[in-house]
Formats: C-alpha cells, sequence, structure tokens
C-alpha cells in the first residue's frame, strides 16, 4: 500500500514538472517548423522566471505573472525574428545575443525592483484543480486529473498545435515554409508573417515555461532557477522529431529523469546527491546519441530565406 | 618625387581610412551603448555622470584598480579564446564554463594530493593536470561531435552543468575545508602556487602566461598550416574537404584546443589567485567570454583588447555597485548593448556549415 502511495506520488510529480518542458520544447518547435531556430530558451525562461514571479508578487494574481512573462519572451521572440528574418543575421549568433540579455535582466530586474537584497518575498504556488468526476478514479485520477491547471493547459496545447499542423491547411503553409520557403513562396505563402508569428508564440511559450518555476517548485525566486531546462528542451525538440505530440511523450522522460533526481536527493539512497542532480543532464547526451541520427528536423532549421538569392545547399 | 609623395600620403590615408572603418562602428556602438544605459540610469534617479566616471576610472585611480583589471583580464581572455577558437571552424563552444570548473580541479586535485613536493615539480604538475583536465571536458562534445554528429552547441552546455555538480562533490565532500561556510576545499601546496609579479597589491604571473596564449594562438592560426587548414573549414567546409583538409578533425580539434585554454583559465584561478577551489569560483566569465568572441567578431587579435576594455567596465561596476548600489547587473546590459551595436552595424555572417 505504502508503495503504491509512493509510486502515485512520483507519477503525479512526473506530471508536474513535465510543464516546462512541453511548453519551453512546443516553442522551439513551432519556431523551427518555419526555420527560425532558437536557442535562447536558457535566456527568456530565465527572464519569464523573474518577470512572472515579481508580477504575482506585487499583483497578488499568478496569472497576471504569466502573461507578463510570455509577453515578454514574445518580444524576445519578435527580436529574434526581426534579425534573422529581416535583417537576415546569423540565428545562432543572434539566439545566443538573446540569451545574455535575457540572463543579464533575470538578476538585474529583482534588483531594481526589490533592492539589493539575499532574501526575497514568496508568492503563492499554483493550488491543484481537480476535474469533478474524472479526478475520483482510483489511482490514476489523482495522478492526471488533480493536477495544476498548467499541466492541463500544457497537454492540451499539444493536441491543438498537433490538430492544427497536421489537419489544417494554414498548418500546412507553416510547415511548408520551414521545408521549402522557396516552394511555400511561389504558391503564394507569406513567408515572413509565418516566421515573426511562429517565432513570437514559441518564445510567448517559453516565457511562460520560466514562469510556471518559482510558481510551483519554489514558491521564491532565485537567480540561475531554470537550470538549464532552457538548453534540456532544445534536446527535446530533437528527441521528439519536431511534432507536437511525440514532444509531449518525450517531455514525460524528461520530467521523470528529473522528479527522480530531486525525489532520491531527498530521500537519500547512498549516493552523493550530486551524482543524482547530474542525472538530467547525461540523460539527455546519452538521448541524444540515440535519436539525434534518427531525427528529422526541418530542412529549412536555422537558415534565412532570401527572396534574392539562389540557395545552394 | 612628386609623385612618390602623394602615393605615400595615399597609401597612409587609405591606412588610416581602414583603421578608422574598422574601429569607428566600435566607438559608436560603445557610445549608443552607454548613453541607453545612462538614460535608464538617468530616470532610475542616479547620478549619470558619476556613474559613467566610476565605471571607466577606477581600474587606473589606484594600483589595487589595475590589478584588479589584470586579474579579471586573464580568465575573461582566456574563455574568450576558447570560444573564438571554435568559433574560427564554424563552431559554438558554450562550455568553457564547465572546462574552466574541471581545469580548476584537475590542478586543485594534484595540488592537494601531492602538497608536499617541492613547487619545480608540482607547479608545472599543476598546470599539466589542471590543462589535461580541460581538455578532456572539451574532447567528450568533440567526440560527440565526430562519432553521432551531436549539436555542439547542446552538448558543451549540458556538460557545464554537469560540472556544476562535480565541483560541488569535491568541494563539500572529497577535500571539504571544515571551517569554510562556502564549498570550499583546503588549500594547494604552496609549492604549486603561481609566484607573484608584484607583491603588494599580490599579482600573480598568469598575466604574463596568458598573454603568451594570445601570442601563440595568433601565431597558430595565422602563421601556420593547421591553423590555416583550421580557418578555412571554417570559412568553406565544403571547399576544404574538396581539398582534402579532413573537416571532422579540425572541428574536434578546435574543440579540445578550447577545452585546454579554459582549463588554463581554471588553473590559473586555483594557483595563482584562490590557492584553493573554492564553488561558483568561474563567476560569470563564460558569458562574458562569449560577449566578448562575439564583440571581437571571432578575430583572435582583437581578443585581448575587448577582454581589457570588458574587465574595465566589471571592475567598475562592481565599485559603482558598492559606492552608489547601483546593480552590477549594469554593465552587463551595456556589453550585451555593444555587442547588438556591433552585430547591427554591419550584420557580421559566421558561417556555419
Amino acid at each position: 500500500m505504502d508503495f503504491i502511495v509512493q509510486l502515485q506520488s512520483f507519477l503525479k510529480l512526473i506530471f508536474i514538472y513535465m510543464v516546462p518542458f512541453v511548453l519551453a520544447s512546443q516553442g522551439t518547435m513551432l519556431g523551427g517548423r518555419t526555420g527560425v531556430f532558437n536557442v535562447a530558451q536558457e535566456g527568456i525562461m530565465l527572464l519569464g522566471s523573474a518577470v512572472g514571479f515579481l508580477i504575482s508578487y506585487n499583483s497578488g494574481n499568478t496569472l497576471l505573472g504569466m502573461l507578463a512573462a510570455s509577453a515578454c519572451g514574445a518580444v524576445f521572440g519578435l527580436a529574434l525574428a526581426y534579425f534573422t528574418t529581416t535583417l537576415k543575421m546569423d540565428q545562432f549568433v543572434v539566439g545566443l545575443a538573446l540569451f545574455f540579455v535575457g540572463f543579464g535582466l533575470h538578476t538585474l530586474i529583482p534588483k531594481l525592483a526589490l533592492g539589493i537584497t539575499s532574501v526575497l518575498p514568496r508568492i503563492a504556488t499554483l493550488s491543484d484543480a481537480p476535474v469533478p468526476l474524472l479526478s475520483q478514479i482510483p489511482f490514476l485520477g489523482d495522478i492526471l486529473f488533480n493536477q495544476n491547471a498548467m499541466v492541463y493547459f500544457s497537454i492540451i496545447l499539444s493536441f491543438v498545435l498537433w490538430y492544427f499542423m497536421y489537419k489544417t491547411s494554414p498548418g500546412l503553409e507553416m510547415r511548408s515554409v520551414g521545408e521549402n520557403p522557396m516552394a511555400a513562396d511561389s504558391l503564394g505563402v507569406n513567408v515572413g508573417m509565418w516566421r515573426y508569428l511562429t517565432a513570437a508564440f514559441g518564445g510567448a511559450l517559453m516565457g511562460l515555461a520560466g514562469a510556471y518555476i518559482p510558481m510551483v517548485f519554489a514558491g521564491t525566486f532565485t537567480p540561475n532557477i531554470v537550470a538549464g531546462r532552457g538548453w534540456i528542451s532544445i534536446a527535446l525538440t530533437f528527441f521528439g522529431g519536431w511534432s507536437p505530440l511525440n514532444i509531449m511523450f518525450g517531455s514525460l522522460f524528461f520530467a521523470g529523469v528529473d522528479s527522480l533526481a530531486s525525489i532520491a536527493q531527498v530521500s537519500g539512497i547512498g549516493i552523493p546527491y550530486q551524482f543524482l542532480l547530474m542525472l538530467p543532464y547525461i540523460a539527455t547526451l546519452l538521448v541524444m546519441i540515440f535519436t539525434f541520427r534518427r531525427s528529422r528536423a526541418p530542412a529549412f532549421l536555422g537558415k534565412n530565406y532570401d527572396r534574392e538569392k539562389r540557395i545552394l545547399t | 618625387m612628386f609623385v612618390q609623395t602623394r602615393e605615400k600620403v595615399n597609401n597612409r590615408s587609405i591606412l588610416f581610412r581602414k583603421i578608422l572603418g574598422k574601429v569607428l562602428p566600435y566607438l559608436v556602438a560603445v557610445l549608443a551603448a552607454f548613453a541607453a544605459v545612462g538614460l535608464v540610469i538617468g530616470l532610475m534617479g542616479f547620478n549619470v555622470l558619476k556613474a559613467y566616471e566610476t565605471i571607466l576610472f577606477t581600474s587606473f585611480r589606484t594600483p589595487n584598480g589595475i590589478v584588479q583589471t589584470l586579474l579579471k583580464f586573464v580568465p575573461l581572455m582566456l574563455q574568450a579564446l576558447a570560444f573564438t577558437i571554435p568559433l574560427s571552424t564554424g563552431k559554438f563552444n558554450i562550455g568553457g564554463e564547465g572546462q574552466m570548473i574541471v581545469g580548476g580541479i584537475g590542478a586543485a586535485a594534484v595540488g592537494i594530493l601531492f602538497a608536499d613536493l617541492p613547487g619545480y615539480i608540482l607547479l608545472p604538475l599543476v598546470f599539466l593536470a589542471g590543462i589535461l583536465a580541460g581538455a578532456i571536458w572539451g574532447l567528450i562534445p568533440a567526440w560527440l561531435l565526430y562519432k553521432f554528429n551531436i549539436n555542439e552547441i547542446l552538448s558543451t552546455v549540458l556538460l557545464n552543468f554537469v560540472s556544476f555538480q562535480l565541483i560541488d562533490f569535491i568541494a563539500s565532500e572529497v577535500w571539504k575545508d571544515p571551517v569554510a561556510g562556502h564549498p570550499t576545499t583546503v588549500p594547494i601546496g604552496e609549492g604549486g602556487w603561481l609566484p607573484l609579479l608584484v607583491d603588494n597589491p599580490p599579482l600573480h604571473s598568469g598575466i604574463i602566461l596568458a598573454l603568451l596564449v594570445a601570442v601563440g594562438i595568433y601565431i597558430y592560426t595565422n602563421r601556420t598550416t593547421s591553423g590555416y587548414e583550421m580557418v578555412v573549414t571554417g570559412a568553406n567546409p565544403r571547399a576544404s574537404k574538396v581539398f582534402g583538409i579532413d573537416v571532422r578533425k579540425m572541428f574536434m580539434l578546435s574543440l579540445v584546443i578550447a577545452g585546454a585554454l579554459a582549463g588554463l583559465a581554471g588553473v590559473i584561478e586555483v594557483s595563482g589567485y584562490q590557492h584553493r577551489l573554492i564553488k561558483d569560483f568561474q563567476s560569470n566569465f563564460l558569458v562574458l567570454g562569449l560577449i566578448i568572441g562575439l564583440i571581437a567578431k571571432g578575430n583572435n587579435l582583437a581578443v585581448p583588447f575587448v577582454a581589457f576594455f570588458i574587465a574595465i567596465l566589471e571592475v567598475g561596476a562592481s565599485a559603482m555597485q558598492r559606492t552608489m548600489s547601483i546593480p552590477v547587473e549594469m554593465a552587463y546590459i551595456v556589453e550585451a548593448l555593444i555587442l547588438l551595436f556591433v552585430l547591427l552595424s554591419d550584420r557580421v555572417k559566421i558561417r556555419r556549415r
């Protein structure tokens, strides 16, 4: 009985840990599917965590905090789209520069808002929102239907994105931009608009992913709170083959390793906890070894489309 | 006679224009970044001129300021080179932080285990161990890239996070200093300390080493066959392949050299400055190193100059936080803006594959 209760709480934890991975990876996937490869996840998520924390602390409203964090992320996404799509600058260089900006702002903004202090206030964590009836199912009900609202949101979002991309004609248009922008352009698809739109929406999802972390895990903000989850979500996007549903399932694995590390750290199983905390990163490296070669990324990923230029590669 | 002088004048004015053309975008970028941040600081109600003065001249006002600046300059320049060398082959090394940490661990391990050895044996051993450890940490992503074609940005970043746990383990379990509050190891043997150049304020000889490395790297990339092949690989991987250069080996080599350089930065911090391994000793040198490398547009000759300028800003900014309580991160925003304006000024195109 005790074992079942523990298993239940572990599985529940996986879904809680899944959210930032799902959101950030779907954001990466969206931009990538039109060729805009964002590598600033970590910076955007850090900024999102700081902004989300401060706004919800000041307003007492977590939803407002999340919206503000998403808005910041969207601005970063738009900036990336502008520098790469309009100015045709190198995507990795711009992405890194945006990472720097997000990284710098995430410690600067709390200092400006709260003064140079080491003791930060706490905010209310997201509460569970049980689904009526479904949450009464034995065992599974508590895992799947007694979670905070963001868990439901991330799962629904994944399905909506899948439906949009594979079952509607604008979704087909969007995917064509990332595979062959010349062909898409010649058929009248607005390549630039799609790149801006997906980059902005993707950035918003990354900001939201960042805001989720202090609201659920800690209840307060600490520098570097994202702890590499932004970088991991790039690997996760490759792992999920740039498709929304596979990304959602893949994130269960990454969240599983993440929550395993945090549980084992508390319960202590003889291994120094530092090695347990290495697990998510090492697991990601191993996963990349086995999936990178087989993963099919969008053909135009990371490249800039210039109508006036012939493209040789 | 007349023609000759005119030619001379022409040559000189062309050279002047060339230098001006290179330096002017930087000047404009620096001025614009300072203006933008000055506006923000001013709106927040601080004394802008005093802030500028503090951030720019703290380094030169006292001997201590100069020494602090040089101590910052060494790891910054090495980190920047650890980024620009792979960049010259078109690869992004974001793992300088981990490579520096592991280099520091290697140095500390040898320095603690063989603490009793005399200096002329221990010091070279400490350096060898640290540089080797950094190079191995750079070899892992290089090998993953070579063997499995794994994106080096991700693998280098992920290894940073592994190294954070590694140093925590070493400094709070293996060689823990029970007196220190923060995870710290016991000191390394005195034989492993870098000799001082100036005693008061203490300046170690790592600065000479760093400058030698900078010159060496410049000679390597600009005057040797192997270095030339590396640069060519970045400029046009396809053509290089056709002409018989093993492109993938060049990627690997560049990442290993980068690891060794970042490792050296770790050794110098341990052997020259701290004399022990302290968790978080790597500070924010990685991000600053990346910024320096990108501002220098991957030019190894420009890196030391940019690194020195950034070191001045960093020292000035911490003085600014102490005396005026303007957050130290403001310097970081200045640096990021300089980078952005430099990038915008000519839209550098660093070729990738």
